[in-house]
């Protein structure tokens, strides 16, 4: 499971004991989350509206934003809006699946999100992805699994007071000047391969490689393996996710393998995320097509 | 959902005669299956290839087992599956014919289980991938019985000639009246254990439904010039009484791909949604 849960810490309302509290501020400067300048807005049926600024540190070479980056976009939306819809529990995301269209080069991307169904175990919400406010760029869907609310959450006040706003405070003034990937360290100097250290910035807040950045490993594992196979550029187009378990041990590796072989410029891969003591802690299969 | 319950006695496993043995000696944590597709005229395309309605079924059925077995004396229910087929697989003689489906349960977790199956063509050749999640429960009468390992067993294929009838038959579909919509009337044939239907009776529905929008007319049989080639599906309420509408609408398309949204709804259970899919399906032609 993922611990998304870490965009309530743009929504909690500063206590009057905290000055008290010992723990190092979540999340630190300069985190993988904060960096994207991710917005909000959500309304009072407790629906939720996001946007991610695109520039060409985030984007692939199409114009679009990379899989990764919007992995985070929908995680952290789906994080808000799975607080509303689990109260009085709560919610970690177990899966998800991304399909991106080609929409072109892009600005702005938006994210609508929709509850599909709260049962009594798992939470689905569905993310409508629209480029620049016109373009249909894609969808997501997420699974969430459904708990009771850990100990250290039940006493929390969450500010869900509508009103569009950043999603971190640090992104007023933290910006992103170098690619995505590198800004982040994720490296892949083998085709197929892209691993990562398990460092505060890449972190959720329990100290687990964050949701986002499995699919940041798979991305870039896959679309790796898809420029040397296609000896050219390549752009993961779309992702199924499982999380399996916390990846608290570092470095973190994704290795992609292709299912059959590329056809008609499109290449179909199956990932495995690995913790430093290689246990699995996530599995993936994505597509990525030639440029 | 699905359940594999009584197996012989399950209407979707006697039509596809999936054979399924357990590798190991049955005490393993994490079990691991193999399930043998035989494949027949009723069940391939004209070109020898299953499509992804049926491929989806078999994939159901074999994960749904296995995921059970990880979770004895509790069963599961699947939540949600997600499928890709090879891209080189798609035409011509690869991927067609038998098939073996090779199962492995990733993780068992307290409330949940992730497994994985790899599916190929007699020639060993990769046909698709799939992982399905499931969720653990109590069934009322207790888990399915199975002595362990699980070994192939004949099933006893009903004499009822719709055991040996096309899919869109045996599935009970029937074309809506404009493109992206099919109709799907419950029979207990199409049921599992549990009284519900079977989840791969959705995924027969839904996947008619998406190619016949993508072809745009009417359609329930089979079509080699379009497949679906990815394939997310969330089983979001068990299907009881039908008729089961499934309705595609278009997202977009990257060229020959067009990417399209299904919801299945169980019209005599006021209209609730059972299933939501995002698909991919490419034009072959």
């Amino acid at each position: 499971m993922s611990g998304s849960a870490g965009v309530i810490d743009s929504l909690l309302v500063p206590a009057d004991d905290a000055s008290t509290d010992s723990r190092p501020a979540y999340p630190p400067p300069r985190h993988a989350m904060s960096l994207l300048a991710l917005e909000s807005e959500q309304d009072e049926s407790g629906d939720v509206r996001g946007w991610m600024p695109v520039t060409s540190f985030t984007s692939s070479a199409d114009g679009m934003p990379r899989l990764a980056t919007v992995a985070m976009l929908v995680d952290a939306l789906g994080g808000m809006r799975s607080i509303t819809a689990s109260d009085p529990e709560w919610a970690f995301t177990a899966d998800m699946s991304i399909h991106l269209l080609p929409a072109g080069p892009t600005t702005l991307l938006q994210a609508d999100l929709h509850v599909r169904r709260r049962g009594r175990r798992t939470l689905v919400i569905e993310a409508e992805l629209l480029a620049d406010g016109e373009r249909p760029a894609g969808s997501a869907l997420l699974t969430f699994a459904v708990v009771p609310r850990p100990e250290h959450l039940v006493n929390i006040t969450l500010n869900m007071a509508p009103g569009r706003r950043m999603m971190n405070a640090n992104s007023a003034h933290e910006k992103l000047e170098a690619n995505y990937f590198d800004e982040l360290e994720l490296r892949a100097d083998t085709p197929g391969v892209a691993s990562i250290e398990l460092r505060p910035v890449v972190s959720n807040t329990v100290g687990a490689l964050h949701g986002a950045i499995h699919a940041s490993l798979i991305d870039e594992a896959s679309a790796s393996l898809g420029r040397s196979l296609f000896a050219g550029d390549a752009v993961t187009t779309d992702m199924h996710l499982a999380y399996l378990d916390l990846g608290r041990v570092g470095p973190l590796t994704a290795t992609a393998s292709s299912i059959g072989n590329p056809a008609d410029g499109r290449l179909t891969t199956a990932v495995d995320v690995h913790d430093g003591n290689g246990a699995l802690v996530s599995t993936a299969t994505a597509e990525v097509v030639a440029l | 959902m699905s359940g594999f319950g009584q197996p012989t006695e399950i209407g979707v496993a006697q039509y596809l005669l999936m054979m399924i043995e357990e590798i190991g000696d049955g005490t393993a944590e994490l079990p691991h299956t193999v399930g043998h597709f035989p494949g027949t005229p009723t069940t391939l395309d004209t070109d020898g290839r299953l499509g992804t309605d049926l491929l989806t079924c078999i994939i159901d059925s074999i994960g749904g087992m296995t995921s059970g077995l990880a979770s004895l004396p509790n069963w599961i229910v699947t939540t949600n599956l997600m499928i890709r087929r090879a891209p080189d697989a798609l035409t011509g003689p690869r991927g067609t014919g038998a098939l073996t489906l090779d199962t492995h349960v990733l993780r068992r977790g307290r409330s949940s289980v992730v497994t994985r199956v790899d599916t190929t063509d007699s020639d060993g050749a990769a046909v698709a991938t799939a992982w399905m999640s499931c969720a653990i429960l109590t069934p009322e009468n207790g888990p399915p019985p199975f002595t362990r390992p699980v070994t192939p067993f004949e099933r006893e294929v009903p004499t009822d000639p719709i055991f040996a009838a096309p899919a869109h038959e045996f599935f009970n579909l029937t074309a809506g009246k404009t493109a992206g919509v099919v109709e799907l009337s419950v029979d207990q044939r199409l049921r599992n254990p549990w009284g519900i239907l079977h989840g791969g009776s959705s995924a027969v529905v839904l996947d008619a439904a998406a190619r016949s929008l993508v072809l745009g007319r009417p359609l329930i049989e089979a079509t080699p010039e379009v497949i679906m080639t990815d394939l997310a599906v969330h089983y979001l309420s068990p299907g009881r009484v039908g008729p089961i509408v499934a309705t595609a609408t278009s997202t977009g398309r990257r060229g020959p791909d067009h990417l399209v949204r299904v919801e299945v709804r169980d019209q005599g259970a006021d209209d609730r949604l059972m299933v939501l899919a995002m698909t991919t399906v490419r034009r072959l032609d």
